[in-house]
């Protein structure tokens, strides 16, 4: 391994490589989770979150996967951004 | 027997939705797969952090979660040894001082490597017991899953373990090593976000760490305090723990398991191999916070572990009661899809092991020679079949084993324990020859079996299972290491010239060509002073 190609793999991290990029299916599946969740917990009743102590936990937790989907996404998206130009 | 958990439509729309993920992943794949090395060895393509959290899930399989929970209801804190005593040291060394010699020398497979360092013979013996421990690891995860689904769902247990086998075939058969890999590193964010919320629901309502010290017994608090006393629950002494454990079995699997060790030859440069398992130990230091804790939390709120109920409890069952607990339908679905993730991801690391060690090392070196890449290629799909269809067999007799968990440790004191000898002297001190080698690990595997028979006919006493299993790691691996010594020094020895690459010492040292921040070395000492002081922390 010679200086060179080292300092271009990490230029460029996948793009040399051969398959897709593993962020967009893990930003998509985060995305839609958080977007169910976060939908069926607002239309659902309080008294189903008796068992998680009161916290209307689809709400709460759907919401952090929606984000940290949406992070993968963007970060998908500006390196292929990047790449393209 | 009712079902524990129900679930609803929305449940099912998370499961179905990972399931066509998974598939999605598997078939968008397909089109790379062109040569052997793409198949098998992801094309040497992949960045550092995509290895590295393969290298960490590939070893999270599901039966690794609900046996480590279980356990910690089982044992307590002591649970921590697993991780903090038996995988990091391991993870970082194969990092720093093995992994120049695996990936330097380009070798495709673990037997691969054995058979440039000792000879055929050795790789033979690697090859064909490796092959038989990982169709008997995935046809654990089948079962394991099975399991869980029949408890859970009330699905019936064979319905359950075709339906594993036939999505884990599709998406492996369709991307090979990439599929895996892919899965593995979506398996890492589910079962982090699927077990947290039990995390914090869990030390909310026992009242955090105060909750467990004020109404746990003493013992179960301390990971090291009580080991050797009769108070301590594991049954195992100070020796067990660290040489058993933490030296024998976790080097044995972390640094010659070609499970873990095919993910850091799927990276694309020698930085990035030596990186993988040194990024896969930091999340491996967390990872008691989803085992540990939820273990510790069944035994004050459920009632299934009350002081009363515990002689009978059902120690593998408390993650899964633990989510009917707490979760409400929609995470109570995601939950589940982690621990079907953690599953599948479980199952296909050891068939894609399987398919490349049977193509490589049995197939090609022993049935037919010589034939083009293409054919290789189409071999590795066909071992995907059979490879599945043995896991399913195997999956019927890991039923009449109670503790998962027990059972892996010893599927590994078997094969990997002494292994671990082999490769230590094999990269570290040139005079081991090859049949020194060969008849080590020979020796090292039959010791292994002896002592096991010892044990299950009642001539070794052991506090506990754990113990003796430990033990016999430790004596496997010994017998392999003198073996190894007394049989080089009165065999031929190979010319240094041949062994450059291959030996520590006799391998030219290239000079670090990344910043220093890039370093393994850098991350490697890093890891091991957190756990360390995590160590102390919990002492």
């Amino acid at each position: 391994m010679n200086e060179k190609s080292e300092m271009k793999d990490q230029e460029t991290g996948m793009s040399q490589g051969h398959v897709l990029d593993i962020k967009l299916p893990i930003g998509w599946l985060l995305s839609a989770y958080g977007l169910l969740l976060g939908i069926y917990g607002l239309v659902t009743k309080k008294e189903m979150y008796a068992k998680s102590l009161g916290f209307n936990l689809n709400v709460v937790w759907g919401g952090l996967m929606l984000a940290i989907g949406a992070g993968f996404l963007l970060a998908a998206f500006l390196k292929k951004d990047r790449a393209g130009r | 027997m009712d079902p524990v958990i129900t679930l609803n439509a929305v449940d099912y729309a998370i499961i179905g939705g990972y399931i066509l993920v998974m598939i999605f992943v598997g078939y968008s794949l397909k089109k790379y797969m062109k040569t052997g090395e793409d198949f098998f060895l992801s094309g040497r393509s992949l960045p550092g952090w995509i290895t590295g959290l393969a290298f960490l899930s590939a070893n999270l399989g599901a039966l690794e979660v609900i046996g480590m929970v279980a356990n910690s209801a089982k044992y307590g804190i002591a649970t921590i040894h697993f991780y903090w005593v038996g995988a990091i040291p391991a993870m970082v060394f194969l990092g720093i001082f093995m992994m120049p010699f695996y990936y330097g020398s380009r070798v495709r497979t673990v037997p691969e490597y054995l058979k440039l360092r000792y000879n055929e013979a050795t790789r033979g013996l690697n090859a064909i017991s490796f092959a038989i421990m990982t169709v008997l690891m995935s046809g654990i995860s089948l079962y394991a899953m099975a399991l869980l689904f029949k408890l859970m769902l009330g699905w019936s247990l064979t319905g359950s373990i075709l339906f594993g086998a036939v999505v884990v075939l599709l998406y492996v058969f369709w991307g090979g090593l990439s599929s895996s890999i892919y899965n593995e590193v979506i398996q890492f964010f589910l079962i982090w976000l699927g077990l947290l919320p039990i995390v914090f629901l869990g030390l909310k309502e026992v009242g955090g760490f105060a909750g467990f010290v004020a109404k746990l017994k003493e013992p179960l608090l301390h990971s090291a305090k009580y080991l050797g006393t009769s108070a301590n629950p594991l049954g195992v002494d100070w020796f067990g723990v660290v040489f058993g454990l933490g030296f024998v079995l976790s080097f044995g699997y972390w640094t010659t398991d070609f499970l873990v060790v095919q993910r850091a030859l799927a990276s694309k440069n020698i930085n990035s191999a030596r990186m993988t398992p040194i990024i896969a130990a930091f999340p491996k230091m967390l990872v008691p916070i989803i085992v540990v804790i939820p273990g510790l939390v069944a035994l004050l709120v459920l009632p299934e572990f009350s002081q009363a109920a515990l002689p009978t409890a059902d120690y593998n069952s408390a993650l899964i009661l633990l989510m009917k607990h707490y979760l409400p339908n929609g995470l109570l679905g995601l939950a589940i899809t982690a621990l079907l993730a953690s599953f599948m991801s479980g199952m296909a690391g050891n068939v894609t092991a399987f398919n490349t060690i049977w193509t490589y090392d049995i197939y090609g070196s022993y049935i037919k020679k010589g034939k083009s890449d293409s054919h290789y290629l189409r071999m590795g799909k066909y071992a995907t079949v059979f490879g599945v269809a043995i896991s399913v067999g195997t999956a019927y007799i890991v039923q009449s084993f109670p503790n998962i968990m027990d059972y892996m440790q010893l599927v590994f004191s078997f094969f990997n324990a002494p292994l671990f000898a082999t490769f230590l002297l094999g990269m570290f001190w040139a005079g081991a020859t090859g049949w020194g080698g060969f008849f080590g690990l020979l020796v090292g595997i039959l010791t292994a079996a002896g002592h096991y028979i010892l044990y299950k006919l009642g001539v070794l006493h052991y506090a506990s299972d754990m113990a003796a299993n430990f033990y016999q790691a430790w004596w496997a691996w010994l017998a392999d290491f003198v073996v190894t010594i007394g049989v080089s020094l009165f065999t031929a020895k190979r010319k240094p010239e041949e062994l450059a690459g291959l030996v520590f010492g006799l391998t030219p040292k290239t000079k670090a060509a990344v910043r220093w921040l890039a370093r393994p070395a850098v991350w490697g000492i890093l890891a091991i002073v957190i756990a360390i002081v995590l160590n102390i922390i919990f002492w």
